[in-house]
């Protein structure tokens, strides 16, 4: 018999087994010793620095040229790096907070995306250049220049800035002949600027909020965006904690933005219809006519002026953008009661050009009248309308020099790149407040050492220039700049004020206000269905923010969405054409259309379509997004910016009205064009459902000892607010474990560190918060500071999504839930319910963090203990004892719980968060998570360890308010308050007691260390407290 | 299952099993107690730390009383003596060409770095040496290692059981090795330092 062949299966088999024993001794051997963790190399200092001390934070007071407000900062360095920007608390503008686009100005010191060294345009083709190269060049072109006779048309294009430098650049243009530069911002309201200047002889007073009865702003979004927001956010939050006492707020305008949100009424006018408002309450016309024009019905206005009439005095205040834009502006001042006090404006406004002169001095361009230009810091190419056709007249100019940090669309239109360094990296002035220099110095050394301040690179220049260079004997501009300053500089008078970043006294007056406004003649309404409002976003300004990836992360206050652009339109007009959200239109105006998706909005009036400015940055080299990959310059504004959304500028005319601001409104038609998108959002639900998450209660609930009228019935399980020290909940046994457990072995005789006698003494604290929904105006500040302290990654661009199944795009990661943000700004909408318009609904605005629950839902789920209650009352997350189970997020009923589904934290991965050299601003004081790791707010457990550790150096206790958040440092409300509960002294604890005070989901047992404290609505009128009471 | 086959598997797997657990011994937190690397100037804690010098630890690692980095000496630092003292042996040439008498050449010492704690752990040195405990507790006597090792493990089971059981101030004395020897007394409990061992002490 001969033997059986073996078959196929046998084989098989021995396959399988040698599989799966080497699969066995593979695993034996990875568990074997697999070496000591690589520790790399200790590098010391050739020079130990003076007051640097490694691992501890030196402070430098500086100022933040986000905007042109020029609020002041303290940069926090350490090592020599800038980590985190907080408010100077001495500066009188800001007085300690700082606002989102503050906050993200480290993410344009270290962009990925900035110029490393000079840049030479030979041909099309853009190459690296030496300094010296560069500044020959440059020397050399403005000497063929001068000896053709022309030089004196050259053009300089400057970023609008307060304090010594104008003067400077002016003095340098004038040696060679050149007019005075156009100091140029694009988020300047030139209708109110002048207008203002008329009534009350300065460019930007300062509203007196506190002693204004009633707060009527006619289109003025003076808390997102409109001049200073960050000065009147303060103030209208100081102004509305008053409760009973304070005014009440009406917002008048086509789009109820952020600002209209925080009113108590919205009337919702026409574009330019509000003037005849206006003019009605000024006495001026009757109700019928103001009517029509404005498209509100005659007994609101009616009930407007009556309230006028009764509520004194009133503070007025109007937008200037519109038509009729000064006119509104004068007429809201001759309604104005609050008169600002003389003196007393923010002068960091003053002195912007026109948008209209700076659209003449293109025109000039076009016709081949000016022979050398230079752009710093502004990019007109992408912040005029496209109607102004900016690139073709541009590239009429010969020689085009450019300054500007960031691959901008202007550079790319230039033919040298002189790289400046950024506001944190060198020395200048500002002046926001007449009296009160704001000190400029560098936090660090620069970045890039590639980069020069553009100050230095104009004396270099000049000093080459045998015709001028006698002009310029300082060394370099901090020399000139410190012997213009009040003490000359001296070495005793700048080491005080540099301390504090303020120096009292007072740069070189700007110049008179301009001749009268020479208007472009507008042309006639172009036809369209619909109003079109353009605005400016609050995240990204006229554009500037869109390279900045906290800021395209974050969303949009009022609409919550993100990486994208969209048009609003009201529901009512969306159902009637069948448009749902995420359709894609085409918007289309006389100056031509973009394309974007369909967002349906309770804000916009139904015969209005408004889309937001900052998106839709563009390079005619590059259109693609970013690969994740590519080396060469990121043209388009930068990786994050290029091909995200679109521009809306697109849409506009270039007119502008009397006071030379382009206008932001005018006719548009939209279509279907069939195509639909998942909008980018973080929001779950625009509605409470009942839920009873952000709380409001009417003012006239509150009697005159402040107590609530009627108490409501509280619902079962409710936790008083006595936050004991340790743990509060009355099962505080489960979620320590078995420690002090009667039914542990020990009969929890041991209680470890949660024993009151032990001597850490960590039960002495409960650490809580609270946050006061009366305050908070929904700005957002906070989540951006958030980003900024604990290394949170922002996970939405195009390139970071997954390698298999994902779609590259903008936000891709958002619509698939992983966002990261901490702290996240809900907003829910009360009222209108029906889709019909109305103007009668109400928006809540509340900050959403981990509560740190004492009966936390999340703990007792946690497989490895990852997760547990400290003994001073923290919810901790122990990220290296993670595996990633994430049972605690589905357990938490708030989910502010965040798991990191990709290595937002690796620098091999390609969706890294931090490309070099944003990993410079990483906070060493927080571990930078890993893949497969679940994260939340800490409540700044470093913050409050490094208090511990300060206290401890110094042989004393924390002092009460000693520290606090970084949300609670940065917001300009002053809404949220952090502190130890269990100690008197601190201001939490007393704020805890309000009796406006709650917990979300008390019902649920949670025990919660965050306490919210209800909003407060004004109604109309006296009403009776059944008809204001909401829940 | 064969009888054959019985005898390879069973006593395969056994061995798979007992591999597994021996060497898993050498698994988790892998210590990297003993390192003792070479480093870029061969610099000698006995001839500055004892002997004649007996320069204080805090001399160099100025900022360990400060700050929870406990600071590496500046190459100024080096230079202040050497600039002058035994500038004419070998490895006092290495640390010249360092610093290059600060000029456009000089670089900073690249030091091997030995001892290292994982990124997701924050170490206040400060607070250990303001609260008393000795460096030689923790580094061993560095002041007699012509070359420094790494003395203990650093592993957290070493650090929490410290935390937990309390700093005895005469052991941490007896560590130095410029205390006698004498009568080995435990303090008691009373008054030994404790310290904190919850988690978000050192992990957040």
């Amino acid at each position: 018999m001969s033997e059986p062949t073996k078959p196929a299966g046998v084989r098989r088999r021995e396959f399988l087994k040698v599989l799966g024993a080497g699969t066995a001794a593979a695993t034996a051997a990875a568990c074997t010793y697999a070496g000591p963790e690589e520790t790399g190399k200790l590098i010391p200092y050739l020079v130990s620095p003076d007051q640097t001390v490694p691992g501890v934070s030196t402070y430098y007071a500086t100022l933040c040229r986000e905007c042109s407000a020029g609020c002041g900062v303290i940069a926090e360095t350490r090592d020599g790096r800038a980590i985190k920007l907080e408010g100077n608390p001495e500066h009188p503008l800001n007085r300690g907070a700082l606002c989102a686009r503050g906050q993200a100005g480290l993410q344009g010191l270290y962009n990925p995306d900035r110029f490393r060294t000079p840049m030479i345009k030979s041909g099309s083709a853009w190459r690296a250049a030496t300094w010296d190269e560069a500044i020959n060049l440059l020397a050399q072109n403005l000497g063929e220049t001068r000896g053709r006779g022309v030089l004196g048309t050259g053009v300089f294009l400057n970023q609008h800035e307060s304090g010594s430098f104008p003067a400077f650049l002016d003095s340098w243009l004038a040696s060679y002949g050149m007019r005075p530069h156009l100091s140029v911002d694009f988020e300047a309201d030139h209708g109110a600027i002048d207008a203002h200047r008329r009534a009350y002889g300065a460019s930007w007073p300062r509203w007196n909020l506190a002693d204004a009865k009633l707060v009527i702003s006619f289109g003025a979004d003076f808390l997102d965006g409109w001049g200073a927001s960050v000065p009147h956010q303060l103030d209208f939050a100081e102004a509305r904690a008053k409760i009973k006492d304070a005014p009440r707020f009406i917002y008048i305008g086509p789009r109820r933005s952020l600002t209209g949100l925080n009113a108590d009424q919205w009337i919702a006018s026409k574009p330019g219809g509000e003037l005849a408002i206006a003019n009605f309450l000024l006495g001026r016309g009757d109700a019928n006519a103001a009517s029509q024009a404005s498209g509100v019905s005659p007994a609101t206005l009616q009930r407007l002026a009556q309230e006028f009439a009764s509520a004194k005095p009133a503070l007025v205040l109007a937008g200037g953008g519109g038509d009729n834009g000064v006119e509104l502006v004068s007429a809201a001042a001759a309604l104005n009661a609050v008169k600002p006090a003389a003196g007393d404006a923010i002068t960091s406004l003053d002195g912007i050009a026109r948008t209209s002169d700076v659209i003449a001095t293109v025109e000039r361009m076009r016709t081949g009248q000016v022979a050398i230009a230079f752009v710093r810091g502004t990019n007109p190419a992408y912040a005029l309308p496209k109607s102004a056709r900016f690139a073709d007249a541009f590239a009429k100019v010969p020689f085009k020099v450019s300054f500007s940090m960031f691959p901008d669309e202007t550079t790319e239109l230039c033919d040298l790149v002189l790289p400046d360094l950024h506001t944190l990296e060198s020395w200048g002035d500002a002046e926001s407040t007449r009296g009160t220099i704001t000190l400029q110095q560098p936090a660090m050394d620069p970045v890039f050492t590639g980069t020069r301040s553009t100050a230095d690179v104009l004396i270099a220049v000049a000093k080459k220039d045998s015709a001028v260079a006698s002009r310029f004997a300082d060394a370099d501009y901090r020399a000139w700049l410190f012997k213009r300053l009040p003490g000359g500089g001296s070495a005793q008078t700048m080491t005080a004020a540099l301390a504090k970043g303020i120096l009292p006294g007072s740069s070189a007056a700007r110049a008179a206000a301009p001749a009268a406004p020479a208007a472009i003649t507008p042309a006639a309404s172009t036809t369209g269905d619909f109003f079109l409002v353009t605005y400016l976003s609050p995240s990204l300004g006229d554009g500037r923010g869109a390279n900045k990836p906290w800021l395209q992360e974050l969303p949009d206050p009022v609409t919550k969405v993100l990486w994208s652009s969209w048009a609003e339109i009201h529901p009512e007009t969306a159902t009637r054409l069948g448009i749902e959200r995420g359709d894609i239109l085409e918007v289309k105006t006389s100056a031509g259309s973009i394309r974007v998706p369909a967002l349906v909005y309770l804000g916009v009036r139904p015969d209005t379509i408004a889309v937001p400015l900052g998106q839709g940055h563009a390079s005619p080299a590059q259109s693609t997004w970013f690969d994740g990959k590519d080396k060469a310059v990121q043209w388009g504004y930068g990786r994050y910016a290029r091909a995200v959304g679109a521009n809306a500028l697109d849409l506009l005319p270039a007119r502008s009205n009397a006071g030379g601001g382009v206008i932001g409104t005018t006719r548009c038609s939209i279509s279907k064009t069939g195509e639909q998108t998942t909008v980018v959002s973080t929001e779950g639900s625009a509605r409470q459902h009942g839920r009873g998450i952000a709380q409001a209660i009417s003012v006239n609930e509150i009697d005159a000892h402040g107590e609530q009228v009627e108490h409501e019935v509280k619902p079962p399980g409710d936790a008083p607010h006595k936050f004991l020290p340790g743990l509060r909940s009355p099962v505080a046994a489960d979620a320590q474990g078995e420690l002090g457990s009667p039914t542990a072995a020990d009969q929890g005789v041991l209680q470890g560190l949660y024993d009151p006698k032990n001597p850490a003494k960590m039960t002495k604290r409960r650490w809580a918060m609270t946050v006061d929904l009366a305050r908070c105006t929904g700005c957002s500040a906070c989540v951006t500071a958030c980003y900024s302290e604990n290394n949170i990654p922002t996970v939405g661009a195009p390139w970071q999504n997954g390698v298999v199944y994902a779609t590259h795009s903008p936000g891709f990661n958002i619509t698939r839930g992983r966002e990261m943000n901490w702290l996240r700004l809900e907003r829910y909408y009360e009222g209108a319910e029906d889709g019909r318009f109305t103007e009668d609904f109400e928006a809540r605005f509340i900050p959403m963090l981990c509560q740190h629950c004492g009966n936390a839902p999340c703990e007792p789920v946690c497989p490895v203990y990852a997760t547990y209650h400290a003994p001073d009352g923290l919810n901790v997350q122990v990220y290296n004892r993670c595996v990633g189970t994430r049972y605690c997020s589905n357990n938490c009923p708030y989910k502010v719980r965040y798991f990191n589904w990709f290595g937002y934290g690796e620098p091999d991965r390609v969706q890294y968060a931090f490309p070099d050299p944003l990993h410079w601003q990483l906070n060493p004081d927080v571990t930078v998570r890993t893949k497969g790791v679940m994260e939340k707010c800490s409540f700044c457990v470093q913050r409050i360890r490094e208090a511990e550790h300060r206290a401890a150096l110094e042989h004393r206790e924390v002092e009460a308010d000693e520290f606090t958040t970084a949300c609670a440092a940065a917001c300009p409300s002053r809404a949220i308050t952090f502190g130890d509960a269990a100690d008197a002294n601190w201001s939490v604890t007393k704020l805890i007691e309000d009796e406006r005070a709650y917990h979300v989901f008390e019902e649920l047992n949670t025990y919660t260390a965050v306490v919210y404290l209800k909003k407060v609505n004004h109604p109309a009128g006296a009403v009776t407290a059944a008809e204001g009471a909401t829940r | 299952m064969t009888q054959r086959r019985k005898w390879t598997a069973i006593p395969g797997l056994l061995a798979l099993a007992i591999g597994a657990v021996v060497l898993s011994a050498y698994s988790g937190a892998s210590s990297s107690q003993n390192r003792q690397p070479v480093q870029p100037i061969n610099f000698p804690h006995p001839l500055h730390a004892a002997g004649n010098l007996k320069l204080n630890c805090l001399y160099c690692h100025n900022t360990a009383n400060k700050s929870p980095d406990p600071g590496l000496p500046a190459v100024g630092t080096c230079m202040g003596c050497h600039i002058v003292v035994r500038a004419d042996k070998p490895e006092i040439k290495k640390l010249w060409t360092y610093y290059a008498m600060g000029g456009p050449t000089a670089k900073p010492i690249p030091w091997v770095r030995i001892h290292k704690v994982p990124d997701y752990v924050h170490f206040p040195h400060m607070r250990h040496v303001n609260a008393g405990v000795t460096c030689q507790t923790c580094h061993g006597q560095v002041q007699t290692m012509d070359r420094v090792y790494q003395y203990s493990s650093l592993n957290m089971g070493w650090c929490v059981k410290c935390h937990v059981n309390g700093y005895d101030p005469q052991e941490g004395l007896r560590a130095t090795g410029y205390v006698p020897d004498t009568g080995r007394t435990v303090t008691p409990a009373g008054e030994r330092k404790y310290a904190r061992y919850d988690c978000a002490n050192c992990h957040y």
